[in-house]
């Protein structure tokens, strides 16, 4: 209860203060998710098998924070989003933008991009774990799939949405096609690329849990799949929490502001 | 030694909504020899832009050659610069960077092509506004900074297609002002194109008046230099002048 006190504390808003009033209101929500449930678990009496309190999940992660497995886990989840990502973006970017200076590639291509788009993610992981076997290879396979298509795409709308003065400006002035790539057509398209991998990260993070229930032995996704074995629903809790912490804080700490500082900063308005 | 040459240009565009071919520019020679102003007028369609991306490699050619320096031309190059309508000003890079562009194509050491941008920023009266971005500037600046980055990569021709018709009406005269005395202080070959018949004659030591594709006339403007608007506006040679265009182009 201190935000309003805090918000009618100074009569101008310093940064530092809009900062952490959009930080109360962002939390909000999730505290009064927490109370709910806990008054819903005190409420209905349901049995801790079927739902768990709070404090039985806290005591979950506590545990599992200092045996060690929770970071273990993460880090195993993280390495996998982080190396299909990358991958994903190294093949994807080239290709949106061969397919946005070229309309023969485009028009060739978006048919099957609209018909892989709709399989990103976990319908590859059956076919992933037959060739590429339970593992490392199948998971960071999955994830490739979630980020490369809409990476790819984004990125064609990106160079295909810049305005083509710009490129004759460039041109004009003397740019060859590997410097038109380097000053005009990566910059143009940056904002639409990092719009792509932040919508590609979200797939990867829902494909990595899926992938890693069926085919590893370690992970976030592996981590509630045991716990689910050995009943133990304030671990599978426990778990969930944390694969939705994560994506918020990768997604508010890193992405979001990664894409509004290069839209914002150039006064680009792409819709 | 002759700046620009053009000989016979012609261009048919394909109308996919007729569908037949449509002539928008039919046989049109011009010579601009090297430090002259030329302005190119004439009525909305009449292919003045066709032409202007002809010169400049942004289109085919239908018919014809463009000689630039004794030099046979096609595609964009670095030997014909453009200010744009819309400015096309680099969004992501700062006012610096976008003058600096040529000189860097160029392979130009950064130190020394940030002083070149720097020396034509001044030039344009934007040595302040360096580390900008386009979008926080207005937009008679943005124009400004196009006239700088095409300069500063230093063009045997400057190409220029109605630069000012989107700015504000005092912008405007301001921005001829300069743009006549960045030519005296330099002399670049321009060719500019504009509807603006007054524009037109303030600012050219040659009017060319198209009509449907093809050259119309020739009109020689033996107005003094330097010229300003205070002067110009009641001088009797400038209005007999703007009459005679005027006339031509509406009967164009
Ligand atoms: N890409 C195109 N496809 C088909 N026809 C075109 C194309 N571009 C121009 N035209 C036609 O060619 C003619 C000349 O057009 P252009 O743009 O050169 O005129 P303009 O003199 O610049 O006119 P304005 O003063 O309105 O800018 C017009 O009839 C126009 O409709
Ligand atoms: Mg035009």
């Amino acid at each position: 209860m201190t935000a309003p006190a805090v918000t009618g504390a100074s009569p101008r808003p310093s940064a530092a203060l809009k900062r952490l009033t959009g930080a109360v209101t962002f939390l909000l929500p999730l505290v009064v998710l927490v109370i709910v449930w806990e008054a819903a678990v005190r409420i209905t009496q349901v049995h801790p098998g079927v739902f768990p309190g709070v404090g039985a999940v806290m005591k979950a992660g506590a545990e599992s924070i200092r045996d060690g497995s929770l970071w273990m886990h993460v880090g195993a989840s993280m390495g996998r989003v982080m190396l299909g990502t990358v991958l994903a973006i190294l093949v994807g970017v080239p290709l949106g933008v061969l397919m946005g200076v070229s309309p023969a590639v485009s028009t060739f291509l978006t048919p099957l991009f609209r018909f892989f788009s709709v399989l990103a993610g976990i319908a590859w992981i059956p076919i992933a774990t037959l060739w590429f076997g339970y593992g490392f290879g199948a998971i960071i396979f999955v994830i490739f799939n979630a980020v490369f298509f809409v990476v790819a795409y984004n990125t064609l709308l990106g160079v295909s949405g810049i305005p083509i003065t710009l490129r004759n400006a460039a041109a004009s002035l003397g740019a060859g096609p590997w410097t038109m790539l380097r000053e005009v057509l990566l910059p143009g398209a940056l904002p639409n690329i990092v719009t792509g991998i932040r919508t590609g990260l979200g797939f990867a993070w829902r494909g990595l849990i899926a992938a890693e229930m069926i085919a590893t032995n370690v992970g976030l996704g592996y981590m509630l799949f045991l716990a689910r074995d050995f009943y133990r629903t304030e671990l599978i809790v426990f778990g969930m929490v944390v694969i939705g912490i994560l994506w918020l804080l990768i997604d508010r700490l890193i992405l979001a502001p990664l894409e509004r500082r290069t839209i914002e900063r150039w006064g680009l308005v792409r819709s | 030694m002759k700046s620009l040459s053009i000989r016979n240009l012609s261009k048919t565009y394909f109308d996919p909504y007729a569908g037949k071919h449509v002539t928008a520019v039919q046989a049109v020679s011009l010579d601009v020899p090297e430090g002259e102003f030329v302005c190119v007028v004439g009525p909305s369609g009449c292919g003045k832009t066709t032409i202007l991306n002809m010169i400049a490699g942004f289109i085919p050619l239908s018919g014809g050659e463009i000689v630039v320096d004794g030099r046979s031309v096609s595609g964009p190059g670095p030997d014909r610069g453009v200010v744009f309508q819309s400015h096309a000003l680099f969004p992501w890079k700062t006012v610096l960077e976008n003058v600096a562009f040529g000189p860097k194509m160029r392979g130009v050491p950064l130190a020394d092509r940030e002083a070149i941008a720097r020396e034509y920023l001044a030039l344009a009266g934007l040595a302040h506004a360096a580390d900008r971005y386009p979008n926080e500037l207005s937009g008679g600046m943005q124009q400004r900074v196009g006239v700088a980055r095409a300069l500063a990569n230093q063009p045997a021709v400057l190409l220029m297609d109605e630069p000012f018709a989107s700015v504000d009406a005092q912008t405007r005269m301001t921005l001829q002002e300069e743009l006549t005395r960045i030519w005296q202080e330099r002399r670049p070959t321009i060719i500019f194109i504009t509807h603006d018949v007054p524009e037109a004659v303030f600012l050219a030591n040659r009017v060319v008046v198209l009509s449907k594709g093809r050259v119309l006339k020739e009109i020689d403007i033996d107005l003094p230099r330097p010229r300003v608007w205070d002067a110009l506006i009641e001088d009797e040679r400038f209005k007999t002048l703007s009459a005679q265009v005027l006339q031509l182009v509406r009967s164009a």
